[in-house]
Protein backbone atom coordinates (compact mmCIF):
# COMPACT_ATOMS: atom_id res chain seq x y z
CA UNK A 1 0.00 0.00 0.00
CA UNK A 2 1.36 3.16 -1.34
CA UNK A 3 -0.30 5.39 1.26
CA UNK A 4 0.29 5.65 5.35
CA UNK A 5 3.73 3.71 4.60
CA UNK A 6 4.78 4.35 7.70
CA UNK A 7 1.91 2.68 9.60
CA UNK A 8 2.08 -0.22 7.07
CA UNK A 9 5.80 -0.57 7.72
CA UNK A 10 5.10 -0.48 11.84
CA UNK A 11 2.23 -3.17 11.37
CA UNK A 12 4.62 -5.17 9.74
CA UNK A 13 7.51 -4.61 12.33
CA UNK A 14 4.98 -5.94 14.73
CA UNK A 15 3.70 -9.00 13.54
CA UNK A 16 7.23 -10.21 12.37
CA UNK A 17 8.08 -9.94 16.07
CA UNK A 18 4.79 -11.89 16.62
CA UNK A 19 5.59 -14.54 13.41
CA UNK A 20 8.96 -15.00 14.89
CA UNK A 21 7.83 -15.55 18.36
CA UNK A 22 5.04 -18.22 17.46
CA UNK A 23 7.52 -19.64 15.15
CA UNK A 24 10.06 -20.03 17.75
CA UNK A 25 8.28 -21.81 20.51
CA UNK A 26 6.60 -24.16 18.21
CA UNK A 27 9.86 -25.37 17.11
CA UNK A 28 11.10 -25.40 20.49
CA UNK A 29 8.09 -27.59 21.39
CA UNK A 30 9.57 -30.22 18.88
CA UNK A 31 10.96 -33.39 20.60
CA UNK A 32 14.07 -32.99 18.35
CA UNK A 33 17.28 -33.06 18.83
CA UNK A 34 18.54 -29.39 20.29
CA UNK A 35 15.43 -29.10 22.50
CA UNK A 36 16.33 -32.37 24.56
CA UNK A 37 19.62 -30.38 25.61
CA UNK A 38 19.48 -28.43 28.52
CA UNK A 39 19.23 -24.75 27.81
CA UNK A 40 22.61 -23.62 29.62
CA UNK A 41 24.54 -26.41 27.43
CA UNK A 42 22.73 -25.00 24.21
CA UNK A 43 23.79 -21.74 24.71
CA UNK A 44 27.06 -22.64 25.72
CA UNK A 45 27.97 -24.92 22.66
CA UNK A 46 26.43 -22.42 20.35
CA UNK A 47 28.82 -19.98 22.12
CA UNK A 48 31.72 -22.28 21.21
CA UNK A 49 30.83 -22.55 18.09
CA UNK A 50 30.46 -18.41 17.16
CA UNK A 51 33.64 -18.48 19.39
CA UNK A 52 35.08 -21.10 16.41
CA UNK A 53 33.67 -19.27 13.52
CA UNK A 54 35.11 -15.55 14.66
CA UNK A 55 38.39 -16.77 15.34
CA UNK A 56 39.14 -19.09 12.20
CA UNK A 57 40.41 -18.12 9.10
CA UNK A 58 40.27 -21.03 7.21
CA UNK A 59 37.06 -21.10 4.71
CA UNK A 60 37.12 -24.74 4.89
CA UNK A 61 36.83 -24.60 8.86
CA UNK A 62 33.72 -22.11 8.50
CA UNK A 63 31.95 -24.05 5.99
CA UNK A 64 32.12 -27.29 8.17
CA UNK A 65 30.53 -25.41 10.89
CA UNK A 66 27.94 -24.09 8.52
CA UNK A 67 27.21 -27.78 7.51
CA UNK A 68 26.72 -28.98 11.35
CA UNK A 69 24.78 -26.22 12.04
CA UNK A 70 21.84 -27.30 8.81
CA UNK A 71 22.57 -30.89 10.19
CA UNK A 72 22.02 -29.67 13.35
CA UNK A 73 18.54 -27.78 12.31
CA UNK A 74 17.37 -31.26 10.31
CA UNK A 75 18.19 -33.45 13.54
CA UNK A 76 16.49 -30.54 15.86
CA UNK A 77 12.74 -31.23 13.29
CA UNK A 78 13.40 -27.54 11.45
CA UNK A 79 11.58 -27.20 7.99
CA UNK A 80 15.03 -26.43 6.22
CA UNK A 81 13.55 -24.49 3.45
CA UNK A 82 12.19 -22.09 6.02
CA UNK A 83 15.40 -22.35 8.06
CA UNK A 84 17.74 -20.98 4.74
CA UNK A 85 14.52 -18.15 4.38
CA UNK A 86 14.84 -17.19 7.96
CA UNK A 87 18.75 -16.70 8.31
CA UNK A 88 19.52 -15.75 4.72
CA UNK A 89 17.03 -12.39 5.03
CA UNK A 90 18.38 -10.16 6.07
CA UNK A 91 22.07 -9.76 7.54
CA UNK A 92 23.44 -12.11 5.32
CA UNK A 93 21.93 -10.80 1.85
CA UNK A 94 22.80 -7.51 3.09
CA UNK A 95 26.48 -8.88 4.06
CA UNK A 96 26.61 -9.99 0.38
CA UNK A 97 25.40 -7.50 -1.34
CA UNK A 98 28.01 -4.83 0.65
CA UNK A 99 31.22 -7.23 -0.22
CA UNK A 100 30.64 -7.09 -4.11
CA UNK A 101 32.75 -3.86 -4.17
CA UNK A 102 35.16 -5.99 -2.01
CA UNK A 103 35.85 -7.93 -4.80
CA UNK A 104 37.29 -5.60 -6.95
CA UNK A 105 41.12 -4.05 -7.11
CA UNK A 106 40.04 -0.57 -6.03
CA UNK A 107 39.31 -1.95 -3.01
CA UNK A 108 41.53 -5.00 -2.59
CA UNK A 109 44.54 -4.83 -4.43
CA UNK A 110 46.40 -8.19 -5.55
CA UNK A 111 46.25 -10.82 -7.96
CA UNK A 112 43.76 -9.92 -10.61
CA UNK A 113 42.04 -13.19 -11.70
CA UNK A 114 39.50 -11.37 -14.43
CA UNK A 115 39.34 -7.84 -15.60
CA UNK A 116 37.23 -5.25 -17.54
CA UNK A 117 36.36 -1.86 -18.60
CA UNK A 118 33.17 0.01 -17.32
CA UNK A 119 32.52 3.78 -18.80
CA UNK A 120 36.45 3.99 -19.23
CA UNK A 121 37.47 2.51 -15.71
CA UNK A 122 39.38 -0.34 -15.92
CA UNK A 123 38.51 -3.27 -12.91
CA UNK A 124 39.36 -6.41 -11.78
CA UNK A 125 38.04 -9.06 -9.62
CA UNK A 126 41.42 -9.69 -7.40
CA UNK A 127 41.91 -13.12 -5.49
CA UNK A 128 42.38 -11.98 -2.79
CA UNK A 129 39.29 -9.60 -2.91
CA UNK A 130 37.61 -12.70 -4.03
CA UNK A 131 38.78 -15.52 -0.66
CA UNK A 132 38.51 -12.11 1.53
CA UNK A 133 34.47 -11.54 0.25
CA UNK A 134 33.54 -15.07 0.31
CA UNK A 135 35.03 -15.72 3.90
CA UNK A 136 33.31 -12.71 5.29
CA UNK A 137 29.33 -13.83 4.07
CA UNK A 138 30.06 -17.26 4.82
CA UNK A 139 31.30 -16.16 8.95
CA UNK A 140 28.47 -13.85 8.50
CA UNK A 141 25.89 -16.46 7.33
CA UNK A 142 27.16 -19.43 9.94
CA UNK A 143 27.09 -16.90 13.11
CA UNK A 144 23.55 -16.29 11.97
CA UNK A 145 22.50 -19.29 11.44
CA UNK A 146 23.80 -20.89 14.61
CA UNK A 147 21.71 -17.72 16.77
CA UNK A 148 18.67 -18.56 14.78
CA UNK A 149 19.11 -22.11 15.66
CA UNK A 150 19.45 -21.27 18.98
CA UNK A 151 16.07 -19.00 19.11
CA UNK A 152 14.16 -21.67 17.55
CA UNK A 153 15.23 -24.54 19.34
CA UNK A 154 15.15 -22.78 23.34
CA UNK A 155 12.16 -21.38 24.29
CA UNK A 156 12.92 -17.50 24.24
CA UNK A 157 11.88 -17.55 28.30
CA UNK A 158 14.28 -20.07 29.22
CA UNK A 159 17.02 -18.52 27.04
CA UNK A 160 17.25 -15.40 29.00
CA UNK A 161 16.76 -17.10 32.33
CA UNK A 162 20.16 -19.22 31.27
CA UNK A 163 21.98 -16.04 31.58
CA UNK A 164 23.00 -16.65 34.85
CA UNK A 165 25.34 -19.30 33.74
CA UNK A 166 27.52 -16.66 32.55
CA UNK A 167 27.42 -15.20 36.59
CA UNK A 168 25.59 -12.46 35.22
CA UNK A 169 23.90 -9.97 38.42
CA UNK A 170 20.19 -11.21 39.18
CA UNK A 171 18.83 -7.48 38.49
CA UNK A 172 19.78 -7.78 35.08
CA UNK A 173 18.62 -11.31 34.49
CA UNK A 174 14.86 -10.27 36.19
CA UNK A 175 15.15 -7.03 33.89
CA UNK A 176 15.86 -9.26 31.09
CA UNK A 177 12.48 -11.44 31.82
CA UNK A 178 10.31 -8.77 32.93
CA UNK A 179 11.39 -6.60 29.81
CA UNK A 180 10.03 -9.98 27.46
CA UNK A 181 6.81 -9.36 28.73
CA UNK A 182 6.68 -5.91 28.58
CA UNK A 183 7.51 -5.74 24.74
CA UNK A 184 4.56 -8.02 24.19
CA UNK A 185 1.87 -5.98 25.87
CA UNK A 186 3.50 -3.27 23.52
CA UNK A 187 3.47 -4.75 20.59
CA UNK A 188 -0.24 -5.43 21.58
CA UNK A 189 -0.45 -1.73 22.22
CA UNK A 190 0.85 -0.56 19.07
CA UNK A 191 -0.76 -2.77 16.71
CA UNK A 192 -3.89 -1.77 18.64
CA UNK A 193 -3.00 1.91 18.01
CA UNK A 194 -2.42 1.78 14.87
CA UNK A 195 -4.91 -0.38 13.81
CA UNK A 196 -7.30 2.35 15.13
CA UNK A 197 -5.16 5.40 13.45
CA UNK A 198 -5.32 3.64 10.17
CA UNK A 199 -9.44 2.76 9.95
CA UNK A 200 -9.88 6.46 11.09
CA UNK A 201 -7.31 7.98 7.77
CA UNK A 202 -9.30 8.24 5.22
CA UNK A 203 -6.50 9.50 2.84
CA UNK A 204 -2.98 9.93 2.85
CA UNK A 205 -1.71 11.53 5.91
CA UNK A 206 0.74 14.38 5.48
CA UNK A 207 4.62 13.50 6.60
CA UNK A 208 4.62 16.14 9.02
CA UNK A 209 1.89 14.62 10.44
CA UNK A 210 2.98 11.36 10.28
CA UNK A 211 6.02 12.25 12.54
CA UNK A 212 3.84 13.65 15.53
CA UNK A 213 1.64 10.66 15.77
CA UNK A 214 4.42 8.31 15.98
CA UNK A 215 6.39 10.78 18.46
CA UNK A 216 2.73 10.91 20.17
CA UNK A 217 2.44 7.26 20.09
CA UNK A 218 5.82 6.73 21.40
CA UNK A 219 4.90 9.30 24.50
CA UNK A 220 2.02 8.00 25.14
CA UNK A 221 3.34 4.20 25.27
CA UNK A 222 5.95 5.77 27.91
CA UNK A 223 3.40 7.44 29.89
CA UNK A 224 1.20 4.45 30.38
CA UNK A 225 3.63 1.57 30.99
CA UNK A 226 5.30 4.56 33.54
CA UNK A 227 2.01 4.48 35.69
CA UNK A 228 1.63 0.97 35.42
CA UNK A 229 4.86 0.41 36.88
CA UNK A 230 3.29 0.81 40.44
CA UNK A 231 1.09 -2.13 39.42
CA UNK A 232 3.86 -4.22 38.35
CA UNK A 233 6.04 -3.39 41.26
CA UNK A 234 2.96 -4.62 43.62
CA UNK A 235 2.22 -7.57 41.64
CA UNK A 236 5.69 -8.63 42.48
CA UNK A 237 5.58 -7.20 46.33
CA UNK A 238 2.25 -9.63 46.85
CA UNK A 239 4.24 -12.58 44.95
CA UNK A 240 6.87 -12.01 47.70
CA UNK A 241 9.94 -9.78 45.76
CA UNK A 242 11.41 -7.82 49.09
CA UNK A 243 14.15 -6.11 47.13
CA UNK A 244 16.51 -9.32 46.16
CA UNK A 245 15.70 -10.72 43.13
CA UNK A 246 15.15 -14.53 43.93
CA UNK A 247 15.20 -16.70 40.44
CA UNK A 248 14.24 -20.25 40.41
CA UNK A 249 16.40 -22.76 39.21
CA UNK A 250 14.47 -25.45 37.20
CA UNK A 251 17.38 -26.71 34.57
CA UNK A 252 18.65 -30.29 34.79
CA UNK A 253 21.88 -31.68 33.44
CA UNK A 254 21.72 -35.36 31.94
CA UNK A 255 24.61 -37.45 30.87
CA UNK A 256 23.39 -36.94 27.48
CA UNK A 257 24.03 -32.88 28.12
CA UNK A 258 27.83 -33.48 29.24
CA UNK A 259 28.07 -35.25 26.30
CA UNK A 260 27.25 -32.99 23.64
CA UNK A 261 28.89 -30.42 25.12
CA UNK A 262 32.45 -32.60 25.25
CA UNK A 263 31.96 -33.50 21.84
CA UNK A 264 31.23 -30.12 20.32
CA UNK A 265 34.41 -29.29 22.35
CA UNK A 266 36.46 -32.51 20.79
CA UNK A 267 35.01 -31.38 17.39
CA UNK A 268 36.51 -27.65 17.52
CA UNK A 269 39.71 -28.10 18.68
CA UNK A 270 39.93 -31.10 15.81
CA UNK A 271 38.53 -28.48 13.32
CA UNK A 272 41.34 -26.08 15.02
CA UNK A 273 44.02 -28.61 14.72
CA UNK A 274 43.79 -29.58 11.42
CA UNK A 275 43.86 -26.00 10.50
CA UNK A 276 46.76 -25.65 11.96
CA UNK A 277 48.36 -28.14 10.33
CA UNK A 278 47.54 -26.17 6.77
CA UNK A 279 45.00 -29.75 6.04
CA UNK A 280 42.36 -27.56 4.79
CA UNK A 281 45.10 -25.98 2.95
CA UNK A 282 45.65 -22.08 2.67
CA UNK A 283 41.87 -20.74 2.15
CA UNK B 1 23.73 0.76 13.50
CA UNK B 2 24.00 -2.91 15.03
CA UNK B 3 27.07 -5.19 14.40
CA UNK B 4 26.13 -8.52 13.67
CA UNK B 5 28.64 -11.39 14.07
CA UNK B 6 31.56 -11.59 11.51
CA UNK B 7 32.11 -8.13 11.04
CA UNK B 8 34.39 -7.67 13.61
CA UNK B 9 37.43 -9.75 14.46
CA UNK B 10 38.12 -11.20 17.93
CA UNK B 11 40.07 -8.13 18.81
CA UNK B 12 37.82 -6.06 18.73
CA UNK B 13 34.98 -7.79 20.43
CA UNK B 14 37.46 -9.34 22.95
CA UNK B 15 38.46 -5.44 23.86
CA UNK B 16 34.65 -3.56 23.66
CA UNK B 17 33.57 -6.43 26.25
CA UNK B 18 36.46 -6.30 28.39
CA UNK B 19 35.75 -2.48 28.72
CA UNK B 20 32.22 -3.07 29.04
CA UNK B 21 32.54 -5.21 32.18
CA UNK B 22 33.01 -1.97 34.37
CA UNK B 23 30.65 -0.49 32.75
CA UNK B 24 27.94 -2.56 33.60
CA UNK B 25 29.36 -3.24 37.14
CA UNK B 26 29.44 0.35 37.67
CA UNK B 27 25.73 1.03 36.23
CA UNK B 28 24.05 -1.55 37.91
CA UNK B 29 25.77 -0.58 41.23
CA UNK B 30 24.86 3.54 40.41
CA UNK B 31 21.24 2.19 39.41
CA UNK B 32 20.93 0.06 42.70
CA UNK B 33 21.86 3.26 44.90
CA UNK B 34 19.13 5.40 43.20
CA UNK B 35 16.54 3.90 42.09
CA UNK B 36 14.47 2.63 45.18
CA UNK B 37 12.77 -1.27 45.16
CA UNK B 38 9.56 0.37 43.31
CA UNK B 39 11.16 1.68 40.59
CA UNK B 40 12.89 -1.59 39.31
CA UNK B 41 10.08 -2.67 36.80
CA UNK B 42 10.82 0.63 35.38
CA UNK B 43 14.38 -0.35 34.39
CA UNK B 44 12.50 -3.80 32.23
CA UNK B 45 10.04 -1.03 31.08
CA UNK B 46 13.00 1.45 29.73
CA UNK B 47 14.45 -2.00 28.10
CA UNK B 48 11.36 -3.25 26.49
CA UNK B 49 10.94 0.55 25.61
CA UNK B 50 14.10 0.94 24.31
CA UNK B 51 13.59 -2.28 22.02
CA UNK B 52 9.82 -1.08 20.91
CA UNK B 53 11.03 2.36 19.61
CA UNK B 54 12.65 1.00 16.91
CA UNK B 55 9.75 -0.52 15.90
CA UNK B 56 7.99 2.88 15.31
CA UNK B 57 8.80 3.92 11.46
CA UNK B 58 8.51 6.83 11.04
CA UNK B 59 7.98 8.58 7.59
CA UNK B 60 10.90 10.44 5.54
CA UNK B 61 11.09 12.69 2.66
CA UNK B 62 10.94 10.20 -0.67
CA UNK B 63 8.57 8.32 0.28
CA UNK B 64 10.03 5.72 2.69
CA UNK B 65 10.58 5.47 6.62
CA UNK B 66 13.15 5.36 9.10
CA UNK B 67 13.43 4.25 12.61
CA UNK B 68 14.90 6.07 15.65
CA UNK B 69 17.14 4.22 18.16
CA UNK B 70 16.06 6.16 21.15
CA UNK B 71 19.39 6.16 23.15
CA UNK B 72 18.97 9.85 23.86
CA UNK B 73 15.22 9.63 24.79
CA UNK B 74 15.97 6.45 27.20
CA UNK B 75 18.52 8.36 28.73
CA UNK B 76 16.84 11.91 29.25
CA UNK B 77 13.63 9.62 30.69
CA UNK B 78 15.81 7.63 32.94
CA UNK B 79 18.96 9.09 33.44
CA UNK B 80 22.10 7.85 31.61
CA UNK B 81 22.97 4.69 34.11
CA UNK B 82 19.32 3.48 34.14
CA UNK B 83 19.38 4.12 30.33
CA UNK B 84 22.52 2.15 30.10
CA UNK B 85 21.14 -1.20 31.75
CA UNK B 86 17.85 -0.59 29.76
CA UNK B 87 19.43 -0.71 26.24
CA UNK B 88 22.17 -3.66 27.45
CA UNK B 89 19.32 -5.55 27.82
CA UNK B 90 17.01 -4.49 24.65
CA UNK B 91 20.24 -5.34 23.00
CA UNK B 92 20.59 -8.46 24.64
CA UNK B 93 17.24 -9.72 23.73
CA UNK B 94 17.17 -8.79 20.14
CA UNK B 95 21.11 -10.23 19.66
CA UNK B 96 19.45 -13.42 21.06
CA UNK B 97 16.34 -14.23 20.89
CA UNK B 98 16.15 -12.18 16.78
CA UNK B 99 19.45 -12.14 15.67
CA UNK B 100 19.60 -8.19 15.62
CA UNK B 101 23.36 -7.28 16.07
CA UNK B 102 25.66 -10.29 16.76
CA UNK B 103 26.59 -12.10 20.24
CA UNK B 104 30.03 -11.57 19.41
CA UNK B 105 29.44 -8.21 19.19
CA UNK B 106 27.52 -7.66 21.98
CA UNK B 107 30.32 -5.52 23.77
CA UNK B 108 30.80 -3.25 20.70
CA UNK B 109 27.05 -2.52 20.08
CA UNK B 110 26.36 -2.16 23.83
CA UNK B 111 29.65 0.73 23.94
CA UNK B 112 28.34 2.34 21.31
CA UNK B 113 24.03 2.38 21.67
CA UNK B 114 24.12 2.01 25.41
CA UNK B 115 27.20 3.89 26.65
CA UNK B 116 28.49 6.43 24.04
CA UNK B 117 24.90 7.27 22.78
CA UNK B 118 23.27 7.76 26.17
CA UNK B 119 25.86 9.55 27.51
CA UNK B 120 26.93 11.94 25.15
CA UNK B 121 23.02 12.85 24.02
CA UNK B 122 22.16 13.19 28.15
CA UNK B 123 25.11 15.33 28.28
CA UNK B 124 24.28 17.21 25.28
CA UNK B 125 20.98 18.13 26.50
CA UNK B 126 21.91 18.55 30.03
CA UNK B 127 24.16 21.32 28.88
CA UNK B 128 22.33 22.74 26.22
CA UNK B 129 18.67 22.67 28.45
CA UNK B 130 20.47 23.51 31.10
CA UNK B 131 18.09 25.45 33.89
CA UNK B 132 15.17 25.97 31.19
CA UNK B 133 11.80 25.85 32.47
CA UNK B 134 9.59 23.22 31.85
CA UNK B 135 7.70 24.94 28.78
CA UNK B 136 10.86 26.14 27.25
CA UNK B 137 10.88 25.28 23.52
CA UNK B 138 14.96 25.63 24.66
CA UNK B 139 14.57 22.20 25.94
CA UNK B 140 12.61 20.63 22.90
CA UNK B 141 15.60 22.12 20.52
CA UNK B 142 18.41 20.50 23.28
CA UNK B 143 16.78 17.02 22.65
CA UNK B 144 16.58 17.69 19.04
CA UNK B 145 20.16 18.50 18.86
CA UNK B 146 21.32 15.91 21.31
CA UNK B 147 19.50 13.21 19.65
CA UNK B 148 20.79 14.22 16.35
CA UNK B 149 24.87 14.89 17.97
CA UNK B 150 24.71 11.40 19.84
CA UNK B 151 23.61 9.44 17.33
CA UNK B 152 26.21 10.54 14.44
CA UNK B 153 28.90 10.17 17.17
CA UNK B 154 27.85 6.70 17.70
CA UNK B 155 28.16 5.64 14.18
CA UNK B 156 31.28 7.49 13.67
CA UNK B 157 32.56 5.20 16.31
CA UNK B 158 30.92 2.10 14.62
CA UNK B 159 32.33 3.06 11.35
CA UNK B 160 35.39 3.34 13.10
CA UNK B 161 35.27 0.25 14.28
CA UNK B 162 34.64 -1.26 10.65
CA UNK B 163 36.95 0.36 9.17
CA UNK B 164 40.11 -0.64 11.63
CA UNK B 165 39.14 -4.19 10.68
CA UNK B 166 41.22 -4.24 7.64
CA UNK B 167 44.34 -2.77 9.47
CA UNK B 168 43.49 -5.31 12.24
CA UNK B 169 42.84 -8.90 10.39
CA UNK B 170 44.85 -9.42 7.11
CA UNK B 171 46.64 -12.34 5.84
CA UNK B 172 49.92 -11.68 4.35
CA UNK B 173 48.60 -11.73 1.28
CA UNK B 174 46.73 -9.13 1.84
CA UNK B 175 43.11 -10.92 2.26
CA UNK B 176 40.67 -9.23 4.76
CA UNK B 177 39.71 -11.44 7.25
CA UNK B 178 36.37 -9.82 8.77
CA UNK B 179 34.88 -5.80 7.94
CA UNK B 180 37.01 -5.41 4.15
CA UNK B 181 36.33 -1.70 4.04
CA UNK B 182 39.23 0.39 5.21
CA UNK B 183 38.58 3.95 7.57
CA UNK B 184 38.66 5.78 4.31
CA UNK B 185 35.44 3.60 3.22
CA UNK B 186 33.26 2.57 6.13
CA UNK B 187 33.97 5.55 8.17
CA UNK B 188 31.95 8.19 5.48
CA UNK B 189 29.68 5.77 4.72
CA UNK B 190 28.69 5.13 8.19
CA UNK B 191 28.31 9.40 8.84
CA UNK B 192 26.94 9.90 5.44
CA UNK B 193 23.79 8.24 5.84
CA UNK B 194 23.43 9.21 9.88
CA UNK B 195 24.23 12.72 8.92
CA UNK B 196 21.91 12.75 6.32
CA UNK B 197 19.25 10.63 7.37
CA UNK B 198 18.87 8.50 10.52
CA UNK B 199 20.33 11.48 12.56
CA UNK B 200 17.20 13.46 11.49
CA UNK B 201 14.91 10.71 12.09
CA UNK B 202 16.56 10.47 15.88
CA UNK B 203 16.66 14.26 16.02
CA UNK B 204 12.99 14.98 15.04
CA UNK B 205 11.96 11.61 17.38
CA UNK B 206 13.53 12.71 20.39
CA UNK B 207 12.53 16.47 20.19
CA UNK B 208 8.74 15.74 19.50
CA UNK B 209 8.85 12.71 22.05
CA UNK B 210 10.06 15.01 24.65
CA UNK B 211 7.88 17.99 23.65
CA UNK B 212 4.45 15.82 24.39
CA UNK B 213 6.14 14.37 27.98
CA UNK B 214 7.20 18.28 28.76
CA UNK B 215 3.19 19.22 27.98
CA UNK B 216 1.42 15.75 29.27
CA UNK B 217 3.48 14.80 32.08
CA UNK B 218 6.15 17.11 33.28
CA UNK B 219 6.27 15.23 36.67
CA UNK B 220 8.33 12.52 34.83
CA UNK B 221 10.98 14.77 34.51
CA UNK B 222 11.85 15.36 37.93
CA UNK B 223 12.02 11.85 38.79
CA UNK B 224 15.20 10.91 40.03
CA UNK B 225 16.93 9.60 37.30
CA UNK B 226 15.25 12.58 34.39
CA UNK B 227 16.53 15.64 34.27
CA UNK B 228 14.45 18.02 36.50
CA UNK B 229 12.42 20.51 35.17
CA UNK B 230 12.79 24.10 37.06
Amino acid sequence: MKYNKFIESSLRGTLSFLRASVFSDGYALEKGFLQSIDPRINLLTVIIFLVTALFTRNMVVVLCLYGVCLALASLSRINLGFFLKRTWIFIPLFSLFIAIPALFNIITPGDELAGFTIGGVSLAITRQGLSGAALFVARVITSVSFVVLLSLTTRHFALLKVLRVFRIPKVFVMVLGISYRYIYLFIEIIENTYLAIKSRAGGEIPRKQGRHIVAGNIASLWLRSYRMNEAVYGAMVARGYDGEPVLANDFKTKTRDWVWLSLVLVAVLVLFYFSAQGRFGSI
Amino acid sequence: MHIPDGYLGPTTCGFFYVVMLPIWAFASRIVKKTLDAKQVPLLAIGAAFSFMIMMFNVPIPGGTTGHAVGGVLVAILLGPWAACIAITVALVVQALLFGDGGITAVGANCFNMAFVLPFTGYYIYKAIGYNAPCDSTRRVIAAGIAGYCALNIAAGLTGFEFGIQPLLHKTANGQALYCPYGLNVALPVMLGEHLLVFGWVEAIVTALVVKYLLKQAPELFAEKGGYPCK
